[in-house]
Order: structure tokens, then sequence, then C-alpha cells
């Protein structure tokens, strides 16, 4: 315990110094402190907000390249995402799985809303079963008009509350519940795709930001039909005994055989065998095809406390296994440039403290040396009359561990205060950026304690670090300059 | 007779200043019985502090052998060396060399502190011979009180009360007095002799003070790095506490 008694009356002893360091270490904790907590409170926002409102966990994609996200924003590609050929199986994966709670099918796209022959305006859509999507999302969808549709209610649309307030700008009329509106959408595959749906409510999204607020739900069909994919409506397509041997036995390298022979067939539906044969017109027998109907994305709500990551990784490595080339991401890439940029904030805030982290170490290592290299004659004297080498590393060493939890405290307790005042006027977002960044209008920072510990541990291991060198600095004073006198 | 608590035979050091070779001491052999109250007498530059250095295990000889205590220092590793300063040195500086952050009675006690094998169980006794080393080098009043806040006879007085709190054989001086009015240094002298009579420690101080030289029964004068004399003045001097010992029963003033 001498080495701790020593080391504290060093650092009262040498003020100056000790002050000097015991400043730069509460800054440094003060702004890790303050740092880490503002992005992980952003980044836990925005988690919540996406996981538990738009994206869930994890999701499956069509097969693409690039990482796409919920609102079917593709990296690098205006194509429209392909569907999930084989959703049935990821299904059952994911069923007999017991860290999953939910999953839900979407269809997500960009369509224009018109009255007529008069555009009204733009907005994103999902394509969803409105049980299905209420029961994945309980929390996040309220009705603030007209009715939840119901299955048998045909091609229906519930507008959120800013689409409705941006159709009614240009509307001769109100719209409203029950008003029939035409929605159109340009599917790659199909060209201009033209759907008049009824307006059956108005519902608003509890958590979102101003992108994801004006997302209108409709029924899966008419999303298919504005996709481009076939839809279910009218039942199970009849094939033709030729056109059911077609699509079950297609060779691509036919087409080319019989260039103008061949026959279009929907794009985005499985077909798989052949069903029960019935009459048709012609000679030949027709069949029924089993037809999956056609969804874009699979999302995935993992049960709490439950590792997403793991099941990530397993998910990844069973779409391998199918082999469609079929997506699997998280919620990061499904929430898209909001998610990543504030990832890439924190990757970059860790950067710069990385960076500043050697500055700091080594103004604090030539401030270190300067106090070992006055104190030659106490060290010296130290050893003198029987310190062993280990007293004189120890003394260092509980200097910048007493220095570290001093200036620790200190900058926790500065950062505790700022963290709660923040907490109460809330910090507002000064564009839009840092309104979709801090998952409303107004960011209220909470008390991060894994930040606070991982503050303290960085500013000890940076006053360990730069204690290093002067410890063994002091390390090297012989007993014999004791001798020299002072 | 005493027992030889210390031998130098054909010692020689020589430092490096530079590209230039400094022979501080040549062949020198010398031996000091335990108890001895030695002084080391020379003017600036003839080795008397390169001869506690040798003697304090603070340094190694270029060549021949330095015994202290029984152990031939250079075959001893830097522990060992701490070990040997600990239990069987003390030292007192020229210029006192007291830890300023702790108060006297913490300066007295500190390396009692340093020992590792010294338990709580000794505790008060520890307590209580620290308690009457300061009491005996007559500063009860001020071991609250921090080096900085004493005179330099005063600071002298603390350094001699650490450099026997260990119950050392052999106690080294480098120039005591150096830093000290004559009077002060005198006092110290007398005290450092008293502890000498009482403890049967052996002291070596080092001086360049004709008047102080004389009052040590074994001179040894040094030039230019040789013994030009080691003369004894009163014979044997009797041995006190066990020599090396570093139980915590003190002996009486």
């Amino acid at each position: 315990m001498i080495a701790a008694r020593l080391a504290w009356g060093n650092l009262g002893l040498h003020r100056r110094k000790s002050l000097l360091i015991g400043m730069i270490m509460g800054m440094g904790i003060l702004i890790l402190f303050l740092g880490n907590s503002l992005i992980e409170t952003a980044l836990s926002g925005l988690q919540r907000m996406f996981v538990q409102g738009y994206t869930g966990d994890l999701m499956v994609t069509g097969p693409t390249e690039f990482s796409t996200t919920v609102l079917g924003e593709t990296a690098g590609s205006e194509e429209v995402l392909p569907h999930i050929a084989q959703i049935k199986k990821y299904e059952d994966f994911l069923a007999s799985r017991g860290d999953v709670a939910s999953t839900l099918p979407l269809l997500s796209g960009q369509v224009s809303f018109g009255i007529g022959e008069t555009e009204l305006g733009f907005g994103y859509c999902f394509g969803v079963n409105v049980d299905d999507y209420r029961n994945f999302f309980p929390d996040n969808v309220t009705l603030v008009n007209g009715e939840w549709p119901a299955e048998s209610n045909g091609p229906w649309v519930l507008l959120s509350e800013p689409t409705l307030a941006l159709l009614n700008k240009s509307a001769s009329s109100p719209v409203q519940p029950g008003t029939k509106i035409i929605m159109t959408a340009l599917a790659n595959s199909a060209g201009t795709v033209i759907r008049e749906v009824t307006v059956k409510g108005v519902i608003k999204f509890n958590q979102s930001n101003q992108q994801l607020a004006g997302i209108t739900l409709v029924d899966a069909d008419t999303m298919r039909d504005l996709l481009g994919f076939a839809s279910l409506r009218d039942g199970a397509p009849v094939l033709s005994g030729q056109e059911a041997a077609f699509v079950t036995g297609f060779d691509p390298d036919s087409l080319f055989n019989d260039l103008f022979a061949g026959s279009g067939g929907a794009t985005g539906a499985a077909v798989s065998g052949a069903a029960a044969p019935e009459q048709s017109a012609s000679t030949q027998t027709s069949v029924v095809a089993e037809v999956v109907p056609a969804w874009q994305f699979l999302l995935v709500r993992v049960k709490s406390g439950a590792n997403s990551s793991r099941l990530l990784s397993d998910l990844s490595a069973f779409s391998e296994q199918i082999g469609d080339g079929d997506r699997v991401q998280d919620w990061i890439a499904g929430a898209g440039k909001v998610a990543r940029t504030a990832v890439t904030i924190r990757l970059a805030f860790d950067l710069l403290v990385a960076v500043v982290a050697v500055v700091v170490v080594m103004i604090m290592m030539n401030v270190l040396i300067i106090s070992v290299n006055e104190r030659l004659y106490e060290i010296g004297t130290l050893r003198a009359i029987g310190a062993k080498r280990r007293v004189v590393r120890n003394m260092i060493l509980y200097e910048t561990t007493f220095l570290a939890l001093i200036a620790g405290a200190a900058g926790l307790l500065a950062g505790l205060v700022l963290l709660l005042i923040l907490g109460k006027i809330g910090i507002r977002a000064p564009n839009l950026f840092f309104e979709a960044l801090f998952g409303g209008q107004v960011l209220k920072p909470t008390v991060s304690g894994g930040a606070a510990i991982r503050a303290f541990l960085w500013i000890l291991a940076m006053g360990l670090g730069a204690s290093w060198y002067p410890t063994i600095v002091a390390l090297r004073i012989e007993p014999v300059v004791a001798m020299r006198g002072d | 007779m005493s027992d030889i608590i210390i031998s130098l035979d054909k010692v020689k050091k020589v430092y490096f200043l530079d590209t230039v070779e400094v022979d501080a001491l040549k062949d020198i052999s010398l031996d000091i019985n335990a108890g001895d109250f030695v002084s080391i007498a020379g003017p600036s530059g003839s080795g008397k502090t390169t001869i506690l250095n040798l003697i304090g295990c603070v340094d190694k000889p270029t060549s021949g052998a330095v015994i202290v205590h029984g152990k031939r220092t250079s075959d001893l590793n830097d522990d060992s060396l701490t070990e040997l300063r600990h239990r069987s040195i003390g030292f007192i500086f020229q210029t006192f060399n007291l830890i300023p952050v702790l108060n006297i009675r913490e300066n007295v006690e500190l390396p009692l502190l340093l020992d590792s094998q010294t338990g709580n169980e000794h505790k008060a006794d520890r307590k209580e011979w620290v308690d009457y080393l300061i009491e005996s080098v007559g500063l009860k009043e001020r071991m609250l009180h921090k080096p900085a806040e004493l005179s330099g006879g005063q600071r002298q007085r603390v350094a001699i009360a650490r450099a026997l709190v260990m119950k050392p054989a052999i106690v080294l001086a480098d120039e005591p007095t150096a830093n000290l009015d004559s009077a002060t240094g005198e006092s110290i002298l007398r005290l450092m002799r008293h502890m000498n009579e009482t403890f049967g420690t052996t002291f070596i101080f080092s001086t360049h003070d004709p008047d102080i030289v004389e009052e040590a029964d074994h001179i040894i004068r040094l030039r230019d790095g040789r013994i030009v004399e080691d003369r004894r003045i009163h014979g044997e001097t009797s041995v006190g506490f066990a020599v090396g010992a570093t139980g915590t029963e003190g002996g009486q003033l």
C-alpha cells in the first residue's frame, strides 16, 4: 500500500501536472460518454422504430446482388425487386426454430395516386395481408378514420395521414374513406399498370420519420398487379396441357428454336407441378397450376432475448442451400440510408476517438515523463533504501489509476448532468437529415450505462497506455542516483 | 577484534565520461569492523562517494571484490542487492533525500513499509519503535510535519532515524554535515556517534571537514582514488543490537 500512498501524495504535490492530465482525462470521458450516449440513443431509437414498425429484426428478400430497403430501394439497380420463389421453405424453416417470434410476407414499391385522369402525387406502398401486418407490427399503426379492410373487401387502400393530405391538396373533392382512387406503377415486366382501389381508412404510424409516415398500405393482390407479379385474385390460373408442359418443362434454349411460338407466362408466380386435370375448349387436357403467391420480402421478428446475429447466420446458410440467390439481411440494411448513416457516424466517432486517443496519450506520456524526471532523486532514494522495482512501477500505475478514477468520476458526473438536461429539453433536429437520424424532430438522449463504462475503460486504458513508457523510464533509475544529491 | 563487516579487495572503479576513462578508485583494499565509527576523508574527486556507493550496493566495482555483510556484491542480482540494502544498510544523504509527500513519521517508517515480510501482527511494535526513534532524534513534536516544514538539521535527524529503522548493521552517510552550519553539523555528528555507541551500528561517513574526520575511530584518507591513510584510533568498538537484525525491538539510548 505504500506505493498507493506515495502515488496519492505525488498527485497532490505535483498539482499542476495532475490537474492538466486530469482535465485531459475528464474531458475525454465527458466527450466519450456524451457522444456515445447521443449516438446510442439515436441508434436504439432508430432500431426500435424500424424493427418494431417497418423491417422486423431480419428479412429475406428476393434474389438481388444488392441490399434492398423495405421501401424497395435497391442500391445500384432500378429493377423491381424479384419475388422470393420458395418462400414456403423459408417460412417452414423459421417456424421450426425456437428463436423466431413471427414472420410477415410483404410487397413494396413506389406508386402514383390519382382520381380519374388527375395525378395527385407519389408515395411508397406496402402490399400486405392487413391482419398479418397488424399482428406483426401490433403497436405501430393506428386507424385514424374509416375501418380496417377485410380480405373480402376487394381492392383496398389505407392511406397514411401525410399521403391523404398530399392528395387533398390537389383533389377537387376531399379524399376520404369510400373514395375510389387510381394507383399507377411502372412494373418493368408488365409495363404501366393501373388499378382502381377504394380508400378504406386513414392510418397513422406511431413511430416514423417524414419518409416512413407517408407509407400507404394496399391489399397484396393489387400490389402484385402494380409490380407486375401474378395476382391470385381470380384463383389459380388454368393452363392448357401445352401451357402446363411449357411451364413445368421450360427449357430456355427452346426460345431460340422457336422464337415467336413461346408464351410469356406470369412473372413472379412460382408454378410447381400439375394439379387435377380439367376439361378445356381445346381437345388437350387442362391443369390448375399450383401457384405460390409472390412476395418480395419475408420479415422476421426474433423472440425477446434471442440472438438475431445467429439467426441471420443460420438463415443465410439456409438461403445458400436453397440456391435461388435470395438475400438475407438485418434491419440496418432494411432501413437503408438513415440507419447506415447512423452506424457510419458511430464508426466515424470511434475512429475519431481512436485518433484523438493517440494524441492524448502522447501528451499524457510527455507530462508523465517530465514528472518522472523531476523525481529522479526521490525514486533513486526509494530504490536505495530498499524499494524493489515493482514498488516504483506500482507507484506510477497507481498515479494514473487514481487520476483516471477522479477525472473519470468528474467527467461522468458532468456528462450525466448534461445528459439529464438534454434529456429534459431535447436536441431539435436542424434539418431533415438529422430528423431522420434522430427518429423524430427532437432527440432526447438517455443515459447509457454501457457508454459510461466504455468511456471509463477507454480513459483507463489510455492512462495506463500513457504511463507505460514513463514507467520504463522510472524503472531505469538506479539507486546510485540518490547519492548524487538533489 | 571485531568481526569484519565490510571488505574491499583490490577494488578498481572506472567511469567513462564520453570517451574518457576516469579511474575513480585504484586497487583499493580495506576492512571495516562491525561497530566501527568510520570517516572517509579526502578532497573532492578523491573517490569518497564512489567507495560509499560500492559499500552501499548501489554500484558495482569494475574489478576486485566488495564484500558486505559476508556477501560479494558483484555476485548478486538487482533484487538481491535491493534486499541487502534494505535489511543491512541505512543511508544518510548529503541532501537528506526525504520523501516530500510523506510526513516525518511516514518518512521514518518508510523502509519498514517497503518490507513485504512485515505483517500486521507487528504493527504495534513497529509503531512503538518508530516513535522511539523519532523521540530519540528530538522530533517528537514535529512528527506529523512534512519535510519542507523542517530546517536542514531537523531533516538530517529524520534521515538518521530513517536509516536506523530497519536496525541495519551498517549506516552510510555521504557528507552528512555538508549542507548544515557547523553547530548543527556537530550535533548531527554527536547523534550519529550516540547511535553508534547505543546500537553498535557501523557508521561510515564521508567528509572533507578535517575537524569531523578526527571524530571517527577509524579514519580512511583518500587521494586520487588511492588510500593514503587507514588509521584506527580507539581500537575495537562494541556491538549493540544484532547486526543486520530486522526485528522491531529497539535498544535504549
